[in-house]
C-alpha cells in the first residue's frame, strides 16, 4: 500500500450509490425497460439463407443485438450501460446445429466460456491503436491471399465500427438526459485511451457487456486491481480524484455487475462467473495488493453483492492484517472471498509448462480453475473423473481380490482406464467464434486468427470429483475387510446392493467410526495422497488434439450432484444417490473430528500434481465471526492452511437456522446468499437440490 | 507409565472463545455447582449419561422394548443401538491420561503456530483434579489454561493454577447467601482461590455470566469490581450476557429447566462499572 486512506471499513455508502443500488438490485426498475424474448433462431435462418461462415454470423449477431438496445442513461450514473434485449440470437438454426455437434465435440454451450480476457490491451490503446494494429496485420495477409485471415481481421473492425456507433448512441442519450459527465466520457472512450479512472470503469463496462452480447458467458474479470491500478494512481496524484470519490466509482462499477446478471447463462442463478481477483505474488517477491484492492474489498463491504466474486492470491508473505481484512467480508456471507496460494499455484503452472510471466499472472476462471488472462483458450473445466465410480469398478472384483495393496493396485488401473475414456471423447472440439475476445487475446490479430481456433496455450483441465467418498470407502474396506475381517469382500457387496437395508447400525458405525479423509490420521490421508498422485500420472504426458495438455483438479462442478445419482451405497456408509461432497472437501456422510484435523489432513496431498482448481470448502457457524478477535483468529486458521501447503480455500459464515427459515418463508428472505461451489447465489432462487446439499453440509459447521 | 482415567464429554476443536489463538477445548464431566442457568446440563453429571434428541421420537418402543434398567439408567448403551433413528447417544466417555495428552499432542505443532493451545473446562474440570495433572503433566511445550468455577480446595486449585499458562474464571455472586440459593454452594472457596489469583503471576480472566436480575445487578457487578480492583495479572472482565437459548439442552437430558429468573429480559451489561475502577472489560 503506498498511501494511506482514511475511508473507514466502507460499510456505508454514499447516497447516490445508495439511490443506484436501490433502483437496480433491490426495486429493480430497469427491467421495466426489457423488451419481450425473441425467437432465438430467426437471425441464423436468414444467416444459412445469405451462406454466411461462422466469423462472419458471430460479427452479425453482436451487430444486431447492440444496434436494437435502447441506450439507457439516469442522471446519477457515473458508469452505464444496461441491457434491454432479453434473447441472444444463436448463431446456427437447430439443424446447422445438430450437424456440427455430430462432428466435434462440443463444451457446453459451444461458446467460448470461463476463459479471461486482457481487457487492458484494449483499454489502454483505445480502438484507435487498435485500429492501427489491425491495419498492419491486413497489410500483411493481403499480399499473402489468406482470405480466412482478411474475413477475420474485416470481421474485428467491424466489431469495433459497432462498439463505437453503440457508445455514440450511448453518449447521445447521455446528453438527452443532461448527464454531461457521461456525455464527456462517450465522445472520447472507446477511440481514445481513457483520461481518467471513470473513463477507464466505463470502458471495461463497455467491453464486459459487449462479450455478454456476444453470447460469451462466464466472462471472468481478472486482475483488476493491476490493470486498473494506473488510472487510479494518475487520477489521484494529479488531484483530479478523491479517494472517497474513487471507493464511489468502484462501488458503481460493482454495481453493474449485478444489473443484466439473471440474464446471464449458467447452471443455476448466480453461477455467471463474475471472478475478480485481487493481490498477487509478483516475480521479484514482492506482493501486488494496492490500494485499488483494498478499495474493492471495501465496496464489496458496502453493497453486499453477490457479484463480482472476489478471489485473493496469497502468499508466504501475504500480511496477516489481509486475511484479517478477508475475514471481515466472509463474515457477511457473501460466500467469498476464496483464496488461492500463489506458492502452490505458479510451481503447478510451471510444472504445466507456463511461461513465468503468464504463471505469475494467473487469475481464477468462473469458479475457482487457474486460467491465464490475454493468452490462454484454456477449457479448465472440459470434464471430470469420478473417484466413487473407479471405486465401484474395482469393487464389483473385491471378493477375488487379496489384500489391500492388491485393492488400491486395481484403483490406480481404474484411475488410468477412466482418464483414458472421458479425455478420448475430447476431440475436435468446436467452439462460436467471437472476434470481441479475441481483439483481447494475445497473438489473435497478428495470427489473423480467432481465440476460437486456439490461442499460446490450449490446455484442458479434468476435474476430480468425490474423492473423500473414495477414500472413505477404501479405508472403511482396509480396516473391516482385510484387517478386522467384520465381513468378506462378498458380503460386503451384498450390503451394499442392498443400500445397507436393515443394517443402519452398521451405517451408524460407519459413518461414525468409520475411517475419514479429514481425521489427520496418516493412514487415510496417504491413500487421498495415492488417488490425486494416480489421477495426475493418468494425464501426464496427454496431449489434446490442439497441441496442448491435460489439468489435474480437485474441483467438483455440479458434478458433486450429477455423479452421485449413478454410484450405489458406498463402504464409508453412504446411502444410493446420496450426494457427494463439493469440491476438495470432507465427505459429508462422516462427522470428522474438527476443522483442525480437516485442514490438516487436506493439505497433505501433492496438491502441485492437481492444482486446476478446487478449494477445501468449510462452514464455519456465524457465531465465530462475533469478535474482533475471533475474526483474527479465523484469519489465522485460513492463513495456516497456506502455510501448510494447501492450495485453495474457501470458508462460509453459515447458520442453518436461517436457511431452514428462509426454506419456508423465501419471500422475506430475497437477499440472503448462499456459496454452492464456486460461485454464490440467493439461496431462495436455487432449486431444492442445490438448496438441501447446502443445508446437509453446515450440519458439520462447527 | 502410572495413568488416570477420567470423564470426557467432548473435545471441541476451533475454539476461539477460550483463550489466546485457536484453541482445542476438553470438556470434564460433572460439576459440583447446580447454577440454574447452566447452559451445559449434559456435563453436570461424573458420569456417562444418555442424551435424546426427543423432539424427533416417534414413540416406535424400541429402546424401551430392550432397557434392562427402565427405572434407574444403568449406562449400557443397549438403548443406543436400538433406536432406528440414531437419536440417543452416550454423553461421556472414559479417558485414559495417556490416550488423551497422545491426541492432544498431535496437534502441538500446529496450536503452537496459530498462538493457541488447549483448554480445559466442563463440567468443571477441577473435580477431576488428579487426572487433570496428569493430562497436564504429558503436554510439554502446549500453551495451556483451564475454564473454571473456581469451586475447588485451594491446594488443588493452586497445584492446578502453578501449572497453566492462564486461566478463565468465573465469578457469579459475591453474596453468598445468593451464591448458594442459586448455584447450590458457598461462594467461600471460589473467592479465596480468586485471591491467590489476585496476588499471584498467572495471567486471568475474569468471566461474569450476566443473568437478569440475578447476577447483573449493579450491587452485585459493584462487589465484583471492588473485589477485583488490586488484582495483578487480570487480563480483563468479560460480561456475558444470558441468552434464553441457554435452556435448550434441558429436554435432552431429561432434566428440566425451571430457572427463578425471567429468561427473555435483556441482561444489564454495564462495563463502565468496571472500566471506571481501571479494569478492562468487555461484554461478549
Amino acid at each position: 500500500m503506498n498511501r494511506e486512506f482514511s475511508i473507514g471499513k466502507g460499510n456505508s455508502m454514499d447516497t447516490r450509490i445508495e439511490f443506484l443500488r436501490n433502483h437496480f438490485i433491490v426495486e429493480k426498475k430497469h427491467h421495466a425497460n426489457r423488451k419481450p424474448p425473441l425467437d432465438k433462431y430467426a437471425a441464423a435462418r436468414g444467416y444459412g439463407l445469405e451462406g454466411f461462415s461462422d466469423m462472419r454470423r458471430a460479427t452479425e449477431r453482436l451487430g444486431h443485438m447492440l444496434a436494437n438496445e435502447t441506450p439507457i442513461v439516469l442522471p446519477e450514473e457515473r458508469i452505464t450501460i444496461t441491457r434491454t434485449l432479453v434473447t441472444i440470437p444463436e448463431l446456427h438454426t437447430e439443424e446447422e446445429w445438430a450437424v456440427i455437434r455430430a462432428a466435434h465435440h462440443i463444451h457446453e454451450a459451444g461458446k467460448i466460456c470461463n476463459i479471461c480476457p486482457d481487457y487492458a490491451s484494449v483499454i489502454d490503446r483505445g480502438f484507435a491503436g487498435k485500429r492501427m494494429e489491425i491495419a498492419a496485420a491486413q497489410k500483411q495477409f493481403a499480399s499473402s491471399g489468406n482470405q480466412a485471415a482478411m474475413e477475420y481481421l474485416d470481421c474485428t473492425l467491424t466489431v469495433l465500427d459497432q462498439l463505437e456507433s453503440f457508445s455514440a448512441r450511448y453518449g447521445a442519450e447521455a446528453k438527452r438526459v443532461g448527464n454531461t459527465q457521461l456525455t464527456e466520457v462517450f465522445a472520447w472512450i472507446p477511440q481514445n485511451r481513457p483520461r481518467t479512472f471513470q473513463e477507464a470503469l466505463q470502458f471495461f463496462r463497455l467491453l464486459h457487456f459487449g462479450l455478454w452480447c456476444s453470447g460469451n458467458y462466464h466472462n471472468t474479470i481478472g486482475r483488476f486491481d493491476q490493470f486498473m491500478f494506473p488510472y487510479l494512481q494518475a487520477d489521484l496524484d494529479n488531484g483530479t480524484l478523491a479517494p472517497e470519490t474513487a471507493l464511489e466509482l468502484v462501488e458503481e462499477f460493482f454495481l453493474s455487475f449485478n444489473k443484466d446478471s439473471d440474464l446471464y447463462p449458467g447452471m443455476q442463478q448466480g453461477d455467471n462467473g463474475q471472478s475478480l481477483v485481487l493481490g498477487g505474488l509478483n516475480p521479484d517477491g514482492t506482493d501486488s495488493f494496492n490500494l485499488l484492492s483494498d478499495l474493492c474489498l471495501k465496496a464489496c463491504m458496502a453493497l453486499r453483492l453477490i457479484d463480482p466474486k472476489i478471489n485473493l492470491r496469497v502468499h508466504g508473505k501475504t500480511p496477516q492484517a489481509m486475511y484479517e481484512q478477508a475475514t471481515h467480508l466472509t463474515k457477511l456471507g457473501l460466500g467469498f472471498p476464496q483464496y488461492t496460494n500463489d506458492d502452490v499455484a505458479i510451481p503447478a503452472l510451471l510444472l504445466w509448462g507456463y511461461e513465468p510471466e503468464d504463471a505469475y499472472n494467473y487469475v481464477m476462471a468462473a469458479c475457482w480453475e487457474v486460467i491465464i488472462p490475454g493468452c490462454a483458450m484454456d477449457v479448465p473445466n472440459i470434464s471430470a473423473l469420478s473417484f466413487p465410480e473407479s471405486l465401484v469398478a474395482v469393487m464389483a472384483e473385491l471378493p477375488l481380490t487379496t489384500s489391500f495393496d492388491a485393492l488400491m493396485d486395481r484403483m490406480r488401473d481404474a484411475i488410468h482406464a477412466q482418464t483414458n475414456r472421458i479425455t478420448s471423447v475430447l476431440g475436435n472440439l468446436y467452439l462460436e467464434p467471437s472476434p470481441l475476445i479475441s481483439l483481447m487475446m494475445d497473438t489473435c490479430i497478428s495470427r489473423g486468427s480467432d481465440v476460437s481456433n486456439g490461442c499460446r496455450y490450449n490446455n484442458y483441465g479434468i476435474h476430480g470429483t468425490g474423492l473423500s467418498t473414495a477414500v472413505d470407502s477404501l479405508a472403511a474396506i482396509r480396516q473391516y475387510v482385510f484387517e478386522e475381517k467384520r465381513f468378506t469382500g462378498r458380503e460386503l457387496l451384498n450390503l451394499l446392493e442392498g443400500n445397507f437395508d436393515g443394517n443402519q447400525d452398521l451405517v451408524r458405525e460407519l459413518r461414525e467410526n468409520g475411517p475419514k479423509f479429514g481425521n489427520d490420521e496418516e493412514s487415510v490421508d496417504s491413500i487421498a495422497s495415492s488417488l490425486l498422485g494416480w489421477f495426475a500420472d493418468s494425464l501426464q504426458n496427454r496431449k489434446n488434439d490442439r497441441g496442448g495438455i491435460f489439468r489435474a483438479g480437485t474441483g467438483s462442478a455440479m458434478y458433486y450432484l450429477w455423479h452421485a445419482k449413478s454410484i450405489g451405497a458406498t463402504p464409508d456408509g453412504r446411502y444410493a444417490g446420496d450426494p457427494l461432497a463439493a469440491n476438495y472437501s470432507p465427505s459429508l456422510t462422516g462427522h470428522c473430528r474438527g476443522p483442525v484435523s480437516i485442514l490438516k489432513s487436506f493439505a497433505k496431498p501433492p496438491l502441485v500434481r492437481v492444482a486446476n482448481g478446487g478449494p477445501l470448502t468449510m462452514e464455519l457457524h456465524d457465531s465465530v465471526f462475533r469478535t474482533e478477535e475471533s475474526i483474527g483468529k479465523v484469519a489465522r486458521f485460513v492463513r495456516s492452511y497456506f502455510e501448510l501447503g494447501g492450495l485453495q480455500m474457501q470458508i462460509n459464515a453459515v447458520n442453518r437456522d436461517t436457511l431452514l427459515e428462509a426454506k419456508k418463508h423465501p419471500e422475506q428472505h430475497r437477499e440472503l446468499i448462499v456459496r454452492v461451489w464456486g460461485w454464490s447465489g440467493h439461496f431462495v432462487e436455487l432449486d431444492e437440490e442445490y438448496q438441501d446439499h447446502i443445508l446437509k453440509r453446515m450440519e458439520w459447521a462447527i | 507409565m502410572a495413568t488416570f482415567t477420567g470423564t470426557v464429554f467432548d473435545i471441541r476443536q476451533f475454539s476461539v472463545f477460550d483463550g489466546d489463538g485457536i484453541r482445542t477445548t476438553v470438556f470434564l464431566k460433572g460439576c459440583p455447582l447446580q447454577c440454574q442457568w447452566c447452559h451445559n446440563p449434559e456435563g453436570l453429571a461424573f458420569t456417562p449419561s444418555v442424551l435424546v434428541n426427543r423432539k424427533a421420537c416417534t414413540r416406535c418402543g424400541a429402546c424401551e422394548a430392550v432397557c434392562p434398567s427402565p427405572d434407574n439408567c444403568i449406562q449400557c448403551g443397549l438403548c443406543l443401538k436400538a433406536c432406528q433413528l440414531g437419536l440417543r447417544r452416550m454423553c461421556g466417555e472414559l479417558w485414559e491420561s495417556n490416550r488423551l495428552a497422545e491426541l492432544l499432542l498431535k496437534d502441538r505443532d500446529y496450536l503452537t503456530l496459530v498462538q493457541g493451545g488447549v483448554t480445559f473446562s466442563g463440567g468443571e474440570p477441577l473435580a477431576q483434579a488428579p487426572f487433570l495433572l496428569d493430562v497436564l503433566s504429558k503436554l510439554d511445550g502446549m500453551n495451556v489454561a483451564i475454564e473454571t468455577s473456581g469451586f475447588s480446595e485451594p491446594d488443588i486449585f493452586q497445584k492446578v493454577a502453578d501449572k497453566l499458562d492462564f486461566l478463565l474464571m468465573d465469578v457469579k455472586l459475591m453474596d453468598p447467601g445468593k451464591h448458594r440459593h442459586f448455584t447450590g454452594r458457598d461462594n467461600r472457596l471460589i473467592l479465596e482461590n480468586l485471591r491467590y489469583l489476585k496476588s499471584g503471576r498467572i495471567p486471568y480472566i475474569i468471566r461474569i455470566p450476566l443473568i437478569p436480575g440475578v447476577t447483573d445487578t449493579t450491587e452485585n457487578l459493584t462487589a465484583a469490581a471492588k473485589f477485583l480492583e488490586d488484582a495483578t495479572g487480570l487480563i480483563r472482565v468479560e460480561l456475558l450476557p444470558y441468552h434464553y437459548t441457554a435452556g435448550a439442552k434441558y429436554e435432552m437430558t431429561g432434566m428440566t429447566y425451571s430457572p427463578e429468573f425471567d429468561i427473555l429480559q435483556k441482561p444489564n451489561a454495564d462495563v463502565s462499572i468496571f472500566t471506571n475502577r481501571g479494569i478492562p472489560c468487555m461484554a461478549m
